[in-house]
């Protein structure tokens, strides 16, 4: 009974809760990949004929934002989702103070060969993404679906999207989400206790490539809208 | 070989240490690395100064008693070594070697290079056992187990309890050690019956100790003197969230 109690306090038990956070959120990322994609159907592509008032693509990208904010179950997923982040962002720092502790002295030489650069910095990957979602969400989130400050929800992106400093952010942001994710898949799975050789060894690559496919996907979105 | 040693000093446990600087000019390149320090110590004993006080037993690499993080990395330069089978020849004349001890909370240092290992010693006290009626050893074939199962067991069985893993990680955590133990046991059929205590206790010793928790990344496998695999670490997670289903 003590170890239920004490659950949530062991080492692996906050890592598992890390791991489910993390991979609802790279759920939550390949599916809103998919809709903003629409941003970069080229004009020729339109009209498009299966469904109604497709004219063009800025009316596909409102009438599916439109979709996004008035269907409930959407609605639902998303307050599951920013739980989930900040559950995410708590336990990380939870984990990261006590791992500090853990730590004895710091060594005077330090040969970090033996593991990768992102792999130790997933902290620091996760406050940059951090600072990044609140910006976003500022931008986007809050003006068109809190406040209804804006309407024409395709004109502002556009409109956002052109400014360098707008660009230039979002790349660093999408980069350091490419190198979290590049880390965060397959430690993930470790965490969960997914441990058969064979499953691992091709998770190590599913991890990497979609980690590589969603940093260039999302990344190409704001550099096209940029230079169009 | 002229090495010059910047070697870490500390009186005590709760004493400040610094590194300190020794030139040795006639090492071999066939000296181990603990000759090369015995060496050093016989110089400082005949001028009449401290010797620098290191952990090492069998020297056959099979003890787990060496440590030192030497230039930056557990038991030295060569992949999958113990400090004690590292050679001169490893290093080229001219060098300067950093040599510090296992740095972690839970491995206080005691004096110089030697560091507290007990919290290990902890952790196998909490469940890193099977318990079994003592007499004559049972007969070897009345528990058949398949070949790959039996060598799989056996490379996690292979952990030396060195703390090299401790040392590399960035949380200091024992992931590597622990999960050694869990899949060793877990993948036998001794190792059943306590199979659900044992990853409760240890890991609940694992965190008492001090130890961090496991960010995977891989470090701790890189510098494994025994090569047990990154994968024991999931393989425990797996006990645990069993464990946690069982009990539920």
């Amino acid at each position: 009974m003590a170890f239920i109690q004490g659950l949530f306090k062991t080492s692996v038990a906050r890592k598992n809760i890390m791991a489910v956070t993390g991979l609802f959120t790279v759920f939550f990322l390949i599916i809103h990949l998919v809709g903003n994609l629409i941003l970069i159907i080229p004009d020729s592509f339109f009209p498009i004929e299966f469904w109604s008032n497709v004219a063009n693509q800025h009316d596909m990208y409102n009438a599916y934002s439109h979709f996004l904010v008035h269907f409930w179950p959407i609605s639902v997923v998303a307050w599951i989702l920013y739980i989930g982040l900040a559950i995410h962002v708590i336990d990380a720092l939870l984990i990261t103070v006590k791992n500090w502790k853990a730590h004895g002295e710091k060594y005077v030489k330090i040969d970090n060969s033996t593991s990768n650069w992102y792999s130790r910095n997933m902290g620091i990957l996760g406050t940059i993404i951090g600072i990044f979602i609140v910006i976003h969400m500022g931008q986007f989130w809050l003006k068109y679906k809190v406040l209804g400050t804006e309407h024409d929800l395709y004109e502002l992106v556009v409109g956002t999207f052109k400014q360098t400093w707008v660009l230039v952010l979002y790349l660093i942001g999408i980069i350091s989400l490419g190198f979290h994710l590049a880390h965060g898949i397959l430690s993930a799975h470790r965490s969960l206790g997914i441990y058969p050789k064979s499953i691992m060894n091709v998770m190590k690559y599913i991890g990497l490539c979609l980690a590589i496919l969603m940093a260039v996907l999302y990344g190409i979105i704001p550099l096209i809208i940029y230079f169009q | 070989m002229k090495i010059t040693l910047k070697i870490w000093r500390q009186d005590g446990p709760k004493s400040k240490g610094k590194l300190e600087t020794f030139q040795l000019n006639e090492v071999e390149q066939d000296m181990s690395f603990l000759e090369m320090l015995d060496m050093l110590n016989e110089s400082l004993a005949v001028k009449g100064e401290r010797s620098v006080e290191f952990d090492h037993d069998c020297r056959e690499g099979i003890c787990g008693q060496c440590s030192l993080v030497i230039n930056g990395q557990a038991h030295g330069p060569e992949s999958h070594y113990t400090t004690c089978q590292t050679h001169m020849r490893s290093f080229k004349d001219g060098d300067t070697i950093f040599i510090e001890p296992f740095r972690a909370k839970a491995f206080p240092v005691i004096r110089d290079l030697k560091v507290n290992r007990d919290s290990f010693d902890t952790i196998i006290q909490a469940g890193g056992y099977i318990s079994a009626l003592t007499g004559n050893a049972p007969e070897a074939n009345n528990i058949p187990i398949h070949h790959n199962i039996s060598e799989s067991a056996f490379d996690s069985a292979a952990c030396i309890g060195c703390g090299a893993c401790v040392a590399t990680c960035k949380n200091s955590s024992a992931a590597l050690f622990v999960s050694a133990k869990i899949s060793h046991l877990a993948k036998l059929p001794q190792g059943q019956v306590e199979r659900k205590e044992r990853i409760e206790y240890m890991i609940t010793a694992h965190d008492e100790e001090g130890f961090g928790s496991c960010t995977h990344t891989g470090a701790c496998a890189m510098v494994c003197p025994q090569e047990v695999q990154l994968l024991d670490i999931a393989r425990m997670n797996y006990e645990f969230n069993r464990a946690l289903c069982k009990a539920t």
